[in-house]
C-alpha cells in the first residue's frame, strides 16, 4: 500500500524552494477565503489545477477524491438546509443556501487540493529544512514533519486492524449509527497502542542515531531561492493583490 | 593486543514501573574490540533491556534505577547524552518498520551525520560507502516503505553505521524477517567482522546462527549464566533445554545416544563422521514404519473442505500477485504454507476467508464461494489468526476478547460463557478470565488471539506466522495447542519462516514463489528435496540435514531416535 502522498518526480515543483511551496500554499488558503461565491472560487480553483498539474501532482486526486466529494456533497446538504434566503425550491431548501453550500465544498476542497500538492510535490526533510530557514526552531519543525509522517503509518496499522477485526466476525456494514460507530471500538484501541509502541521505538531509534546531539546541524538537502522561485513568488503576490483588490472594490 | 571496549561492573537495573525484581541483576561482563558476541536467552531475559544501557537509552531515555558501572568506549552512558553515545555505539532495533523516517533511502542514511554536522561534501562518500556495506545500490533513490523487509532492516543497519561507530548492537534484527532477509543480515553481519577494530553485538534466539560467533553470552532472570566460545557452550543441550532456549538438534539427537558433553558434534557434517565412528545404522523396518504412519494420517482425512481453482490475484495498482494456483484442503489436513515474503503467500490465504476476492479462478469453502458469500458468512466455518496479537486485542479482561466473536455473532449468554471456557481450556489459560490482556506475555497474548477465534468454533484455522517472537518454549508451547486442535479435528493453514516447526508439525507444505506453487506435497517429500528449497531459499532444520545425508529424510530429533540402529 502507497503510504505517502510524496511523488518522486522531477518537476520544476518539485525543484522550488520549500517557503515559496509554502508561501504558495498559504496564498492559495487566504484567497479561497476571500471569496463566497461561485465564479471567483471556481476560477481560483482552476487554478491551482493547473498550477497542481505543471507539477505532475495531480495523480493523488485519485487517493482523496472520496474526501473532496463527501465534503462537497455534506456542505451543499448543511447549507441548503441551515442557510437563511427568500428564494425556496423545495421544503425548508432555499436556492441562496443551496448555492452557498456549493461555494462552501468549493472552497474547502480547494485547500485540501492546494494542501495536497505541497505535500506532493514536497519532502519531509525539505518541508523541515525550509521550516529551519523560516526560524523555526529544528525540533519543532522536526516534530511538524514527523507528525505527517504518521498519517500514512496509521492508516496502514488500521488496514490490517480492520481485517483482523472483520476476521473475527465483526460487521461494519449493518446496524443503526450508533450501533455502527460502538462497532469501532475493536478497532481504535489496536491502533492507538501500536501507534503508540511504533513512535516509542521510533523516538529510540532517533535517539540512537545522535538526534539533539548539538544545536549545530548540518543539511544534505540544499535549499536557496532560485530563478523559479521568484518567478513564482511574484506571480503569487500579483495574484493576491488582485484578489485583494477584486474584493475590495467589485461585490462578488 | 586485547583492548577492552565495553566493560559492565556489577550493574543492575529496575525499571521505574516494575513491581518486583530487578530486570539485570548484577551484570559482570568484558568485551574486547573485533568480537563478535551472540546474547542469547528466553524471553524476559533481559538481553533487550542491557542492549538499551550501551547507550544510555537506558537511564537516559527509560527511567528506573541503576547500580554499578558501565563504560562503552571510555565513556559512561549513563552520564552522557544518549546523543554523544551514537558515535561510539549504534544500536539496530527488531521493529524495522518504526525505525525508518525519512523519505529516500540517502536521506535516511545521512541523519545520522547532519546530527554530527558533517559538512555535505563528506555525506556523499559517506552515503556511497554505505549502500555498498548493506548492499542497496541502486535503491538510493527509493522510498523506504517500497523496500522488501529484508532491505529496510538493512537500510536501518547502514543508517547506524554512517555514525562510523566501533561497536554496534543489534537487537533481535531478524526475528521479523523471512528466511532471504535472515540471510541478507547474517552475510553484512560476517563481511562486518572482517574489520578487526569493529566489535560487533547480536540478541538471538536461533542457535543453529550462534555457530559464527567468536563468543557467546547466554543471559536468563537478568543474569549472565554462561559465557563461552561456541564450541564450549553449544554442545550443553541439556543446559539449553532447561533454559527454553532450542538446542542445536544434531549434538542433542548424540547426547540422548548417550555421548558424553565433549564430544558431541556440533554441525550435519560433523554428526555424519560421527555416525560412522559410532558404525550406527539406519534400521530400515522402522523407517518404512514411519512412513507407513504418514500415509495412515492422510487416510484419516474427510471430504475436500477448501478448494482453490485457478486462483488469480492482481492489485489495484497492477501487481500480480497470484498467477493460477490449484489447491485442494481435506477436512482434518494440517498444511504449511512457506516461501519468502513478496511470494504471494498472504494474498493467497486471504482469499480462504473472503478478506481478498479472486480477479480470477474461484475459491469454495465447504462449497461457498468466496464471491457470492460475506466475509462473516465464510467466516464461520474458517477463522483467521493475524501475525501480531496486538493488532486485534482491545478488550479489559480476557473474558470479554474471548467472548467477542461469539458475541458478534449473536449467541445467548449461556453459550457464549460456555464457548469462552472451552476456547480457554484448549489454549491452556484457564483461570485468566478476569485478567487484562495487555499484561499478559507475548507468548499468552498470541495464546489468547488464537482463543478469541477458537470461541466462534470454526472448523478450519489460518495462522499467520504463529510463532514469531516467541522464545522456544512459548513457540512449543503455542504448536502444542496448534497440533492438539488438528487432532480434535480442525482444518490447519499455517504461514510460517520457522522450519523445525513446519518439520515436526506439518503433514503437507506448498512452497509459493512469484505467485506460483513450486513444491507441494508430504512435509517429508518436500524437505527431502533440499536443493530446491534453497531456490527458495529455505533451509531444512540440522536433524532433516543430517537424515538426508544419511540417504533418508527424518523430521525430529524422535524420529532419527526411533530409526537408529547401534552397530
Amino acid at each position: 500500500m502507497e503510504m505517502f502522498l510524496y511523488l518522486d518526480e522531477d518537476t520544476y515543483m518539485h525543484r522550488l524552494d520549500p517557503r515559496t511551496k509554502i508561501f504558495i500554499m498559504i496564498a492559495s488558503f487566504a484567497i479561497a477565503l476571500m471569496f463566497f461565491t461561485i465564479p471567483p472560487l471556481l476560477i481560483i480553483g482552476a487554478l491551482i489545477v493547473i498550477y497542481g498539474s505543471s507539477g505532475k501532482t495531480l495523480s493523488n486526486l485519485n487517493r482523496i477524491k472520496f474526501v473532496l466529494v463527501m465534503i462537497g456533497f455534506f456542505s451543499v446538504v448543511i447549507w441548503s438546509l441551515m442557510g437563511q434566503g427568500e428564494t425556496k425550491i423545495l421544503g425548508p431548501i432555499t436556492l441562496e443556501g443551496f448555492l452557498y453550500g456549493i461555494a462552501m465544498g468549493i472552497k474547502i476542497d480547494i485547500m485540501i487540493i492546494a494542501g495536497m500538492i505541497f505535500l506532493s510535490s514536497t519532502k519531509m526533510e525539505e518541508i523541515s529544512a525550509g521550516l529551519v530557514k523560516l526560524k523555526i526552531p529544528y525540533r519543532a519543525a522536526f516534530a511538524f514533519s514527523t507528525a505527517l509522517r504518521l498519517v500514512p503509518m496509521i492508516v496502514a496499522t488500521s488496514s490490517i486492524i480492520i481485517q483482523a477485526q472483520k476476521s473475527r466476525g465483526l460487521d461494519l456494514e449493518s446496524g443503526s449509527l450508533i450501533a455502527r460507530a460502538k462497532k469501532y471500538i475493536p478497532l481504535l484501541i489496536p491502533v492507538f497502542i501500536s501507534v503508540i509502541r511504533g513512535t516509542n521505538v521510533f523516538a529510540m531509534a532517533l535517539e540512537s542515531k545522535g538526534f539533539g546531539y548539538s544545536e549545530e546541524r548540518s543539511s544534505y538537502l540544499e535549499i536557496g531561492y532560485k530563478r523559479n522561485d521568484y518567478i513564482m513568488l511574484a506571480l503569487v503576490l500579483l495574484l493576491l493583490i488582485v484578489s485583494i483588490i477584486v474584493k475590495f472594490t467589485t461585490n462578488i | 593486543m586485547k583492548e577492552e571496549v565495553i566493560n559492565i561492573k556489577n550493574y543492575s537495573f529496575r525499571y521505574k514501573d516494575q513491581k518486583e525484581g530487578q530486570a539485570l541483576k548484577n551484570i559482570n561482563l568484558q568485551i574486547d574490540k573485533g568480537q563478535f558476541v551472540v546474547i542469547m536467552g528466553p524471553s524476559g531475559a533481559g538481553k533487550s533491556t542491557l542492549a538499551n544501557c550501551l547507550n544510555g537509552l537506558i537511564p537516559n531515555f527509560i527511567k528506573g534505577k541503576y547500580e554499578g558501572e558501565i563504560i562503552v568506549m571510555g565513556k559512561n552512558p549513563a552520564q552522557e547524552k544518549v546523543g554523544t553515545m551514537a558515535k561510539n555505539i549504534g544500536l539496530v532495533f527488531q521493529d524495522f518498520e518504526s525505525q525508518l523516517f525519512s523519505t529516500n533511502t540517502k536521506l535516511e542514511i545521512v541523519f545520522g551525520p547532519e546530527n554530527f554536522n558533517v559538512p555535505k561534501e563528506e555525506m556523499e562518500e559517506i552515503i556511497e560507502r554505505i549502500v555498498r556495506v548493506v548492499k542497496l545500490e541502486g535503491l538510493e533513490n527509493r522510498q523506504p516503505f517500497t523496500l522488501s523487509g529484508g532491505q529496510k532492516q538493512r537500510l536501518a543497519i547502514g543508517s547506524v553505521l554512517a555514525n562510523q561507530p566501533k561497536i554496534v548492537c543489534m537487537d533481535e534484527p531478524t526475528t521479523d524477517l523471512d528466511p532471504v532477509g535472515k540471510l541478507g543480515i547474517f552475510q553484512i553481519a560476517k563481511e562486518l567482522h572482517q574489520d578487526k577494530d569493529f566489535t560487533l553485538l547480536i540478541i538471538e534466539h536461533e542457535t543453529e546462527e550462534a555457530l559464527e560467533a567468536d563468543r557467546i553470552v547466554v543471559m536468563d532472570n537478568g543474569q549472565i549464566v554462561l559465557d563461552g566460545k561456541p564450541e564450549e557452550i553449544l554442545p550443553q543441550v541439556d543446559f539449553f533445554d532447561n533454559l527454553g532456549i532450542m538446542p542445536l538438534q544434531v549434538p542433542k539427537f548424540f547426547s540422548c545416544l548417550g555421548l558424553a558433553t565433549d564430544d558431541l558434534p556440533l554441525t550435519p557434517e560433523a554428526g555424519l563422521a560421527k555416525w560412522k565412528d559410532l558404525n550406527l545404522k539406519i534400521d530400515d523396518a522402522k523407517y518404512q514404519a514411519l512412513l507407513e504412519k504418514d500415509e495412515q494420517l492422510e487416510k484419516r482425512y474427510g471430504d475436500v473442505v477448501l478448494s482453490v481453482s485457478g486462483l488469480e490475484h492482481v492489485y489495484p495498482n497492477g501487481n500480480r500477485a497470484l498467477k493460477g494456483i490449484d489447491l485442494e484442503i481435506r477436512e482434518g489436513e494440517f498444511i504449511a504454507i512457506l516461501g519468502h515474503n513478496g511470494s504471494g503467500k498472504t494474498t493467497l490465504v486471504k482469499h480462504f476467508n473472503g478478506l481478498l476476492l479472486p480477479t480470477g479462478g474461484q475459491v469454495k469453502v465447504y462449497g461457498k464461494d468466496t464471491r457470492e458469500h460475506s466475509i462473516y458468512e465464510i467466516g464461520k466455518d474458517i477463522s483467521y489468526v493475524f501475525q501480531n496479537p496486538d493488532h486485534q486485542i482491545f478488550s479489559d479482561t480476557v473474558f470479554e476478547e474471548v467472548a467477542f466473536s461469539p458475541k458478534m455473532r449473536g449467541f445467548t449468554k449461556e453459550e457464549i460463557e460456555k464457548r469462552v471456557k472451552e476456547a480457554l481450556k484448549a489454549v491452556d489459560m484457564e483461570g485468566y478470565e478476569e485478567q487484562d490482556p495487555f499484561s499478559l506475555t507475548k507468548g499468552e497474548r498470541q495464546r489468547i488471539a488464537v482463543a478469541s477465534v477458537l470461541s466462534a468454533q470454526p472448523r478450519i484455522i489460518i495462522l499467520d506466522e504463529p510463532t514469531t517472537g516467541l522464545d522456544f518454549k512459548e513457540q512449543r508451547q503455542m504448536m502444542e495447542l496448534v497440533k492438539r486442535l488438528n487432532e480434535n479435528g480442525h482444518t490447519i493453514i499455517m504461514i510460517t519462516h520457522t522450519m523445525w516447526v513446519v518439520a515436526e508439525y506439518a503433514h503437507k507444505v506448498a512452497v509459493i514463489k512469484d505467485g506460483e506453487f513450486t513444491m507441494y506435497g508430504r512435509t517429508r517429500e518436500v524437505f527431502q528435496q533440499e536443493d530446491k528449497l534453497a531456490e527458495s531459499y529455505l533451509k531444512t532444520p540440522h536433524i532433516v540435514n543430517l537424515g538426508n545425508l544419511l540417504g533418508r529424510t527424518v523430521l525430529s530429533i524422535d524420529e532419527l531416535l526411533f530409526c537408529t540402529q547401534k552397530g
